[in-house]
């Protein structure tokens, strides 16, 4: 069993937990040098200093974890031992770093204690192909050395980390020593380191360097800092810098629990260019991979400030998810294309409420083929069907009314492509105004046959006018159009089929909820969906998703990717544990609802832990935590 | 196997661009200082000898990584300019009132009878006979060359007992020797060596090295130690600890020019000495510090580099520990605790400032 347990998944940034107490120690601190014990997310190294005859037959060196008191009996170990490290450091010449590594693997392999040895991983070593045995082992801390030697080069560093993390299992720790900016903490953290320590205190301290959270200023010239260490009778800058790195820490730990680090590290990386340039290079060349460890079910505030939020895996996720999961009504061949609106969901705003008053004076049929489409940045393209869920609900931006060459056109291709769903004849509608919604419908227009009718091109979309124009529009083309008898599905059940079609797989929604169902409770309490009176879904109205009960869910059983095959029968207890997994899906995320299934028959359905990837890569601890079982007929 | 033939290979190719570049000087450089004689304080008069320079620096596998003397031997050497020279400053120099210490350096093995002939040797030994005043004769060898043969020859010439033969052991790890030196002998064979130096009568004064490249500085430190405790083992009576200084054109040189090496603090120095002084009263314990408080020397942050070099100038005169016992604050202190501690668990990454800010 490995000694840490991840709790909590925000790209590679996890908070990894002692795994039998469950209490959180990373992103943490490595006091390497420690007077004084400091409580909390800290680790100690406890080298003799300075070396005397007396303690030349030691040759391992304890890092020892500070951890709660009352819980000592419960935790495994407190302790793991550097005893083994190569000889050669990374930046030595290969031709001889190489048959030394491969010897420090011997050793290291042949020793005891795995379970808490640490490993010295020197970043030029990464590609051997042996650390594959390294991984094999129960050994669960790793020294990345020579890391900050690839801190000027962004391609290498953000290749470097990428590949690490998609080596290691997420329950394996990395510490990268030496003397690191806390500024530069949040995106290392987001690649994947768990532990820096507190060198860096130590060496600017001396120089006469004051630190803060996001910048490091000269002693003589810093701003004023009140806290105790700085205002004592003998002020300590020491110490002060020392509080400023686990400050840091303490921030990070806490954007990861509420699900907001992404955009902590969208702003951190503005301290420094070639790491601004760094996130720029994992969001283009690896978005893929932060994507699926990203949680998509969630209530956390959306901040997009910068221009960085445009490729954050969340958003981009959601905008593959509108291309590959959303299918509109068959029966809608009328598209409204609508501006986006400061509140949130939209049709709680002003405008919305203005543009629904327009559409219901042209008549309550027209409800039954109309499709609301919103046009916004930076998600682009939002049917109304998905306005409740994250992050539709809960995104913000500065509204600036420009849009920047790559947002139009990416919403331009998005918007192309979920068009693509609707008939030829289908009338699009274009009630929203200025130049960059504009540019968009203009490139739908160039590559596109869809009549497209502009309602608000000369007047604000709110506006009496164009409102008046909307209404007259719509009014038109249900004369010109042959209204089908058909009786239309009720919105309230195609919101939830769309909502599962996005949570599930496409093509789910229609199976899980023919318009038979019945849907209870009403706003803001959760809803409960019922088929044939029986209870088969729960809607969460915060986070806008839904979540099954195992026996319905099987009909969806082959549509679906949020799938994790389970060696036993029956699920026991709360948890669900890495040994138990045959295979999950590489596709499920963090916090997604996914089925436990045995022998093609669900047996339970469970909140991921972690994303797909990493529950195959794990083999001690909890990926995921039960949500329903079926009852096990005795 | 006593090399590691990448690491040897790597030296050779920077040896090789950098021999050419020889210096041609053919005179006998020489100085007097102020040293330590077994008991007490007295004079050295120290030559260095233009040889063709060291076997083991000129051989196929380079040399030693750290080790840059052999750009300062001409490549013809002239042995009768050489004697002749060195008989005439030792008529004028030495001085009736002062003890001497008088050593012999060539740069490489006086006992090698490639580098200095066997006619050469014996002559220079059989001159420094002849003075009363002269109570030591410090020569410098590699092991190999120590053989019961050549050390029966010389006892012929020269009373034994003022006779040192100072070997650059280095250290006492046979991977550091290996690894991080290039050394080309082991411990074994320095033991062989010292073992017959002391059977002949002579006394053997051990080199050792603080802070090879590759070796974090605590490791260093560790190793300052326990060689010296296997050193003592052997009944060896004088210690050299020689700190690092970074020599153009070696193997260090480039590290160390790429930033990739620290040279030591002079706190370690301070602390190794006082600590070897501690469990080995006996011993003399000689600490020389070359380029110190320069950065291709041991150095500190720079306030407080010449009180920590003073004391330790004034503990290898005096050999008493209390001068090192006298306490020197800093507020660097810290940080090279701190610092040689992260060099150790990073494996010798060394902490320079690029990495900061």
């Amino acid at each position: 069993m490995r000694f840490f347990q991840p709790i909590r998944q925000l790209g590679y940034a996890r908070i990894l937990a002692e795994t039998r107490t469950h209490f959180p120690l990373s992103p943490g601190m490595v006091a390497i040098n420690q007077p004084e014990i400091t409580k909390g997310y800290t680790a100690v190294f406890d080298v003799p200093f300075p070396p005397q005859f007396d303690d030349l037959s030691k040759t391992d060196y304890s890092l020892t974890w500070i951890l709660p008191e009352d819980k000592m009996d419960k935790y495994h170990s407190t302790k793991f031992q550097l005893t083994e490290q190569p000889f050669y450091p990374p930046f030595a010449d290969e031709s001889f770093v190489v048959s030394d590594f491969e010897n420090y693997l011997d050793r290291f392999l042949s020793s005891s204690k795995l379970e808490t040895a640490i490993f010295t991983l020197p970043v030029s070593q990464i590609n051997n192909p042996r650390i594959k045995e390294i991984m094999e082992t129960e050994c669960s801390l790793y020294i990345l050395s020579g890391l900050t030697s690839l801190f000027s080069n962004q391609r290498r560093i953000v290749e470097t980390l990428v590949q690490l993390r998609e080596m290691l299992s997420p329950d394996i720790a990395l510490y990268a020593p030496g003397p690191i900016s806390p500024s530069l903490y949040s995106f290392l953290v987001y690649m994947g380191v768990d532990f820096f320590d507190n060198s860096i205190a130590y060496y600017v301290s001396k120089n006469g360097y004051f630190l803060t959270e996001d910048q490091v200023y000269r002693q003589s010239i810093h701003p004023k800092c009140y806290c105790p260490h700085c205002n004592g009778l003998e002020p300590n800058l020491f110490k002060h810098n020392e509080m400023v790195i686990k400050n840091t820490l303490s921030r990070i730990r806490y954007s990861i629990e509420r699900g907001i680090f992404r955009a902590q590290v969208e702003k951190d990386v503005h301290n420094n260019v070639s790491f601004a340039a760094a996130l720029k290079r994992v969001d283009t060349h690896f978005n893929e991979n932060l994507r699926i460890r990203t949680p998509m079910i969630s209530s956390s505030p959306v901040r997009c400030i910068g221009e960085e939020s445009f490729d954050r895996p969340l958003i981009t996720e959601f905008r593959e998810r509108v291309r590959k999961r959303y299918k509109p009504d068959p029966n809608s061949n009328l598209v409204i294309l609508l501006p986006c609106s400061a509140r949130k969901p939209y049709s709680f705003s002003r405008s919305h409420k203005f543009f629904h008053k327009a559409m219901r004076k042209a008549g309550k049929g027209v409800f039954k083929s109309l499709t609301e489409l919103i046009i916004t940045s930076p998600l682009s393209v939002v049917p109304r069907e998905l306005e409740d869920i994250y992050p539709v609900k809960y995104y913000d931006i500065p509204v600036s009314g420009g849009w920047s060459e790559k947002e139009i056109e990416v919403t331009a291709e998005l918007l192309k492509d979920v068009l693509s769903h609707f008939p030829k004849d289908t009338v699009v509608v274009n009630h929203t105004h200025g130049k960059g919604y504009e540019d968009i419908v203009e490139k739908i227009r160039t590559t596109s046959s869809f009549d497209i009718k502009d309602t608000a091109k000369d007047a604000n979309p709110t506006s009496e006018e164009a409102c008046q124009q909307l209404t007259d529009t719509l009014v038109e083309i249900q004369q010109a159009t042959k209204t089908s008898d058909q009786k239309g599905i009720s919105s309230k059940i195609r919101k939830m089929q769309a909502v599962a079609d996005f949570e599930y797989g496409l093509g789910t929604g229609v199976i899980l909820f023919p318009y038979s169902v019945r849907i209870k409770g009403k706003f803001p309490r959760d809803q409960h969906i019922y088929k044939e009176n029986e209870h088969i879904a729960t809607y969460a109205t915060k986070s806008g998703y839904l979540s099954l009960f195992p026996k319905p869910a099987n009909l969806i059983l082959s549509k679906t990717e949020n799938i994790l095959e389970f060696g036993a029968e029956r699920v026991s207890g709360s948890n669900i544990y890495a040994p138990g997994v045959i295979h999950a899906n590489e596709r499920i995320q963090p916090n997604d609802e996914i089925f436990i299934v045995h022998e093609d028959q669900i047996i339970a359905t469970a909140t991921a832990f972690v994303s797909g990837s990493d529950m195959n890569k794990m083999t001690s601890g909890i990926v995921a935590e039960v949500k329903k079982k079926v009852r096990s007929k005795k | 196997m006593k090399i590691n033939r990448n690491f040897a290979e790597r030296i050779k190719q920077i040896r090789e661009a950098e021999l050419p570049s020889r210096k041609h000087s053919r005179k006998v450089v020489f100085w007097e200082e102020d040293t330590r004689l077994l008991t007490e304080q007295g004079k050295a008069l120290v030559f260095i000898l233009p040889t063709g320079g060291c076997s083991w620096a000129l051989s196929g596998s380079g040399g030693c990584s750290i080790c840059g003397y052999i750009y300062d031997n001409p490549q013809q050497p002239d042995f009768e300019i050489i004697l002749s020279s060195f008989q005439k400053i030792l008529k004028n120099k030495l001085n009736k009132e002062f003890l001497y210490s008088v050593k012999i350096f060539t740069s490489g093995s006086f006992l090698d009878t490639k580098e200095v002939p066997e006619e050469f040797q014996f002559k220079m030994l059989e001159e420094l006979s002849q003075y009363e005043v002269i109570k030591e004769v410090v020569i410098e060898s590699r092991p190999e060359y120590i053989k019961d043969s050549s050390l029966k020859n010389i006892s012929k010439r020269i009373d034994m007992s003022i006779l040192e033969i100072a070997i650059g052991l280095e250290s006492s790890s046979n991977s550091i020797l290996m690894n991080s030196i290039n050394k080309g002998f082991f411990w074994e064979d320095f033991e062989k060596a010292a073992n017959k130096i002391i059977e002949n009568g002579a006394r053997v004064k051990a080199y050792l090295l603080f802070k090879p490249p590759f070796v974090s500085e605590y490791d260093s430190m560790r190793d300052m130690l326990l060689s010296a405790t296997k050193i003592v083992s052997l009944g060896i009576d004088t210690i050299s600890i020689n700190a690092i200084s970074i020599h153009r054109g070696t193997f260090l040189s480039q590290l160390f020019e790429k930033n990739e090496y620290r040279t030591p603090w002079l706190w370690s120095l301070l602390y190794v000495c006082k600590e070897i002084k501690k469990q080995y009263p006996e011993l003399r314990l000689i600490c020389d510090i070359v380029a110190g408080g320069n950065v291709r020397g041991a150095h500190n942050c720079g306030e407080c580099d010449q009180l920590v070099i003073n004391a330790i100038k004034e503990f290898t005169m005096s050999q008493d520990i209390g001068v090192l016992n006298k306490e020197i604050s800093c507020s660097c202190k810290n940080e090279w605790e701190s610092n040689l501690i992260h060099e150790k668990i990073s494996i010798s990454e060394p902490v320079i400032q690029r990495n900061v800010l």
